[in-house]
């Protein structure tokens, strides 16, 4: 009966739909032709680059899968610096193109080709020249990928720093989220999580309402030190995507370390004081797969903090970057 | 205007048309004189969670039934930021010997606020549920849709600095829906109900789930 009456007083409303584009989450570049995109790789890709074109060039590959570069911009100080700094988001995340699931699923580990060959093509999109050194900066998931993307073309980068990956082997990946996502039954996060699901459901790919949900889901995260809330932390998630690199990742075991031990050049490895899923011990075992490491812990922040956070970044992460990229 | 109108009566009207209720119901356990039925209930349905809720049986010539309403509350440490309440009610159709078969509908409204956002949404829940039922236990099997029929969205400042043009308002069609199947069972003693159902939740599309895709819940239910 309630159900009923509910249905005959909104029926006279005007209608607003979840899955349409710009309500509940920004639209994307293919959505929007005043956001700045490139088109590579078959895909529009919501991107930016800053400082003088021809120099040495820091291409930024964000965390997830499924998060978006907003958080990285502290990076753009390294304009200053006289580099040139490159963002993307990646395909299927922040305000990049979407695409269906089973785009990702049915290439089963050729997905991952996928996202080094649009890395690839977002090098050469802002290189200008075969001489310009091209350095990655990836954290997080975007330090795996970056990882496996010097591990399959050493030659390729002159650099690599990354911050924080969760792992770099499946079995590390899978034992890092695990640890990071070890909610009490009784927490308020937890259950802020779970408690939506019978607010809003999303159709396999309803990229919009799916967005949302992993957005209103993401707000802190106690164990990482994550706080999402904070102004800049992202303008929209990727939730197709990120399910389905999960859904490969289990079937599939992907090793990012693999051919890692060919990259000679030493690697920058950032990873903070407040993530207690990773304690300096885990930080060892992960860095160990690169031939010549150098860490460095960023004390007073979680998870994204290493970059996000203005105080870490200027004090610690920017100078290190540019002893860093320096000394190559 | 019309919105907060509803938002007054609704519920209001739902207790008072609704035919029937929602705990775990014992139908050859209820005597002739049990009228009232009080119950307390905790277990997993979209996060840890608790309630209570009250029945009343309203004897007719033709169908048995009970009308009743009911609060459950997820755990956290923020108290009445998220809440599920439900009017309605349970009617049984078919008696054969000791097989019955019933169906509930409740008239749901529901709040939850996190971080970004605050939700109020009305739905309904409806299920058929048909069992053994003796005197002192019961074993039966239910299936049912939850469904989110209208909600509201509120955004926080917070959510508002990640998107600014973000729209609030009343959002329909339907914004959810998810079926869920599975099995309860009871033992009744004197005026007392304890209660055991669980099963699986799976969203309307039925290839994607829920975060929580089970629910479980024990209940004790006094009645007099």
């Amino acid at each position: 009966m309630m159900a009923l009456l509910a249905l005959t007083f909104f029926s006279c409303t005007k209608e607003r739909f979840l899955d349409e584009p710009g309500n509940l989450v920004p639209k994307t570049v293919d959505q929007d032709p005043g956001l700045p995109s490139i088109r590579v790789n078959g895909a529009l890709l919501h991107a930016e680059a800053f400082g003088p074109a021809d120099s040495t060039m820091v291409v930024f590959v964000h965390g997830g899968p499924g998060r978006d570069y907003r958080y990285l911009l502290n990076g753009v100080d390294l304009a200053n610096y006289g580099y040139r700094v490159v963002f993307y988001d990646q395909r299927g995340s922040g305000l990049s193109q979407r695409f269906p699931g089973k785009f990702y699923t049915n290439l089963g580990l050729g997905a991952l080709d996928v996202l080094y060959q649009d890395l690839s093509a977002v090098i050469a999109h802002y290189r200008t020249s075969p001489n310009q050194k091209v350095i990655l900066m990836g954290h997080s998931w975007g330090g795996m990928l970056a990882t496996g993307y010097a591990g399959k073309n050493p030659q390729a980068i002159q650099g690599l720093i990354v911050g924080e990956p969760g792992g770099l082997k499946w079995k590390d990946i899978s034992e890092y989220m695990k640890a990071s996502r070890s909610y009490e039954i009784l927490e308020e996060l937890l259950n802020d999580a779970t408690y939506l699901d019978q607010f809003i459901t999303g159709k396999e790919d309803q990229h919009e309402i799916l967005d949302y949900k992993m957005a209103m889901m993401a707000s802190n995260n106690s164990i990482t030190g994550e706080d999402n809330t904070r102004p800049g932390s992202f303008w929209r998630s990727g939730a197709v995507i990120m399910g389905a690199l999960q859904e490969i990742g289990k079937e599939h075991q992907p090793d990012f370390s693999a051919g890692i031990s060919s990259f000679q050049t030493p690697v920058l490895f950032f990873y903070s004081g407040k993530n207690a899923a990773y304690p300096d011990a885990w930080a060892q075992k992960i860095s160990a797969a690169y031939p010549m490491v150098n860490l460095i812990k960023v004390n007073g922040v979680g998870h994204p903090g290493i970059v996000h956070d203005r105080n870490a970044w200027t004090t610690i992460t920017l100078p290190a970057i540019l002893q860093y990229l320096q000394s190559l | 205007m019309n919105k907060y109108i509803v938002l007054i009566f609704l519920p209001a009207f739902a207790l008072m048309m609704s035919p029937a209720m929602a705990q775990n119901l014992n139908w050859a356990g209820l005597k002739e004189n049990e009228k009232h039925l009080f119950h307390v209930h905790a277990g997993m349905e979209y996060g840890a969670e608790y309630g209570l809720g009250y029945s009343y049986r309203i004897k007719n010539k033709f169908f048995p039934l009970v009308a009743g309403i009911e609060y459950s509350a997820p755990a956290g440490n923020r108290v009445l930021d998220d809440f599920k309440s439900k009017a309605g009610g349970q009617i049984r159709w078919l008696a054969w010997r000791d097989v019955q078969f019933s169906t509930r509908i409740q008239g749901v409204f529901r709040r939850h606020e996190n971080d970004f956002v605050r939700l109020l949404n009305f739905g309904s829940d409806m299920a058929g549920v048909l069992g053994y039922y003796r005197p002192q236990w019961f074993l039966a099997a239910e299936a049912g849709f939850d469904k989110a029929i209208v909600t509201h969205f509120k955004h926080a400042a917070a959510y508002r600095e990640i998107y600014a043009r973000v729209v609030d308002g009343w959002y329909e069609p339907a914004s959810g829906g998810n079926f869920y199947y599975g099995v309860q069972a009871g033992f009744s003693y004197k005026r007392q109900d304890i209660g055991l159902k669980a099963g699986k939740i799976l969203s309307q599309d039925f290839t994607t789930k829920p975060y929580l895709p089970f629910y479980v819940q024990l209940s004790y239910t006094v009645k007099f």
